[in-house]
Formats: structure tokens, sequence, C-alpha cells
């Protein structure tokens, strides 16, 4: 999954360790790139969140809005704090919280129904 | 393996399949082409050179700098239209095509029940979910409905974006227009399949 390749050929950063602050950036386009590979950042973690979740949720298994309503919460509330704690980074560069928080949400919740729904199927029914 | 689970399994393969054919086709028609690789950097230049004097521009800043702003604004509107024209190409291929995926895999997984739903949907995703399978049990699936939920997932974990050769996310919208794309095909397919079937 981290095979993404970064325009240099590299990952800026590990998500593991913190950005580092605004001041390491003085060049206006390398901020754009920073702020886009970020975003990047949290769309991809929000997939694997989804992924985990799902296998969790199909084995245990985990039915009915009850699982949706925990996706929902653990799924946001994780990235939040990610990005607000751990990052520490300013969210109005983002475009506010809501921005943050919506980024490939949807896609992620298909990915989780998918995963949800195979190792469900697959475990209980099989 | 039971019946159900491999049709499941099928069902993933064949839409991680579809989209590796989207993508195909898209990089055939659009990406390969050189029109769109000029208009592309046109548009990426002068996003950032606009995005730049927006940001260094302040209160006081003459009318002649707001106009120039304003000009080149235009020609960013105008370019990215252009670029929307060539992109439309292939979606009326990929539509085309779809139609035409969508009517076999439909005949095919009629009446089928390809998975188990862990919830019960809403009322009116249940027309989806249920379509065409017998009974009241709402956790059947049905084909369709699997199949627009891989097709929103995969397709972004599985289809190398060839515009920049790289594995990025697809933007949210673009994945829309193809998911909906692909259930209006599913929705000309179903009404045809309705009146065809009258006939008899």
């Amino acid at each position: 999954m981290w095979s993404i390749m970064h325009a240099s050929g590299s990952w800026p950063w590990s998500p593991a360790k913190p950005l580092g602050g605004k001041a390491d950036v003085s060049d206006w386009n390398s901020l754009r790139d920073q702020e886009d590979e970020f975003l990047d950042v949290i769309y991809w973690f929000r997939q694997i969140i989804a992924v985990i979740l799902g296998i969790i949720w199909g084995v245990v298994p985990l039915k009915g809005f009850v699982g949706i309503a925990v996706f929902c919460l653990i799924n946001a509330g994780v990235l939040y704090l990610y990005f607000s704690s751990f990052q520490q980074i300013d969210e109005e560069e983002y475009g506010g919280t809501w921005e943050l928080t919506k980024e490939g949400f949807m896609t992620s919740f298909a990915l989780f129904l998918v995963v949800w729904i195979i190792f469900y199927t697959a475990i209980h029914y099989d | 393996m039971s019946t159900m689970f491999a049709d499941t399994l099928l069902i993933v393969f064949i839409s991680v399949c579809t989209a590796l054919l989207a993508e195909g086709i898209t990089w055939v028609l659009v990406y390969r082409t050189d029109k769109y690789k000029r208009l592309k950097a046109e548009v990426e230049k002068q996003s950032k050179k606009l995005e730049k004097k927006k940001e260094t521009i302040t209160e006081s800043a003459g009318r002649q700098q707001k106009k120039k702003i304003e000009r080149q604004e235009e020609k960013l509107k105008n370019n990215n239209r252009d670029l929307s024209m060539v992109r439309m190409k292939s979606m009326f291929a990929i539509g085309f095509c779809f139609t035409a995926l969508m009517g076999m895999f439909n005949s095919i997984f009629d009446g089928r029940v390809v998975a188990k739903l862990p919830f019960i949907p809403l009322s009116y995703i249940q027309g989806l979910s249920h379509r065409n399978l017998l009974g009241e049990d709402y956790t059947d699936c049905s084909f369709i409905f699997l199949y627009i939920l891989c097709t929103m997932s995969i397709r972004q974990v599985s289809t190398l974006n060839l515009e920049q050769g790289r594995l990025i996310p697809i933007q949210e919208e673009e994945l829309c227009t193809c998911n909906l794309g692909t259930v209006c095909g599913f929705c000309v397919c179903l009404r045809s399949c309705a009146s065809y079937s009258k006939q008899f």
C-alpha cells in the first residue's frame, strides 16, 4: 500500500512521524505538494482502517446499523486524532476540519461494506 | 466453497476487471493523446500561477492587477472546459461498453443471492439490494448492489491512474460519474429486458 510513488520517487515523510512544522518549507510549490501528499496520506489511512474494521466486523460478527455507526465514529475519530493531536496541523490550511474529515470517507465506507459483507458471508454463511 | 461465496468472489473479480477495462479505454482514447497532455499541462501551469498570484495580491491592488487575474481565470475556465470535452469521449465509450456488460451480467446473476448482508438496508436501497430476488429476507444481496459497492471501493485501490503514471486516489467526483454511468447502463438494460419480456 505504501508503494505510492511521489513525483520525486520517494515518500516525503513517514506517517508515523510528525510533520515537523510549517517552517521546514520555504518554496511555495513544495508547500502545495506537501499539502496534497498529506491529503493522500489521510485518504489511504482511511482505506486501511476500513479494511481492518471490515475484517473484524465480519469475523465477530457485528451486525446491523450499530456496526455502521461504530465504523463511522472510529474512522472519523482516529483520523481526527491523527491530524489534530499527532501531526498538529493547522486545519484551516486544508479548508477546515470538515474537509479533512470527509477526505476519502465515502470510498472507505464502500470498501468497509465490501470487506464486511465478504467476511460475513464467508464465515457465517459458507 | 459454497456457490454463494463463489459468486461473491466472482463479482469482486468482475468489478476489478471492469475497473481496469474502464481505465484502459480512457488511456487509449484520452490519456495518451497529445492534445490531452498539452491541455493538462497548460491547466496545471495556469492553476499554480493563478493561485500564487491570488496569494500575493493585496487589498490595495490596482484595477489592472484584478483585471489580469480575471482574464487568467477566464482562460483557465476555457482550458478546463476543453479538457472535459476530451474526457467526454472516453465516458461515452465506457458507458456503451458497460451497458452491454451489465446486460450480460444481469442475465447471468438474475434471481441469484450472491451474498448475505450483515445489516438490513434502508427501504429505498432495498430496491437495489434485493433486486429480482425471491422472498422477503432483505439480508439477501443481489448482484447489482454488491457490484456497485465493489466498483466504488475496489476501483480506487486496484486501478493505476495512468494519467500520471502512478497510484493516486481517483477523485470522488470521477468515481461518482462512473458509478452513475454504470447504474444508468443497468437501468437501460432493465427497461429493455422488461419491454422485451412483455412481448411474450
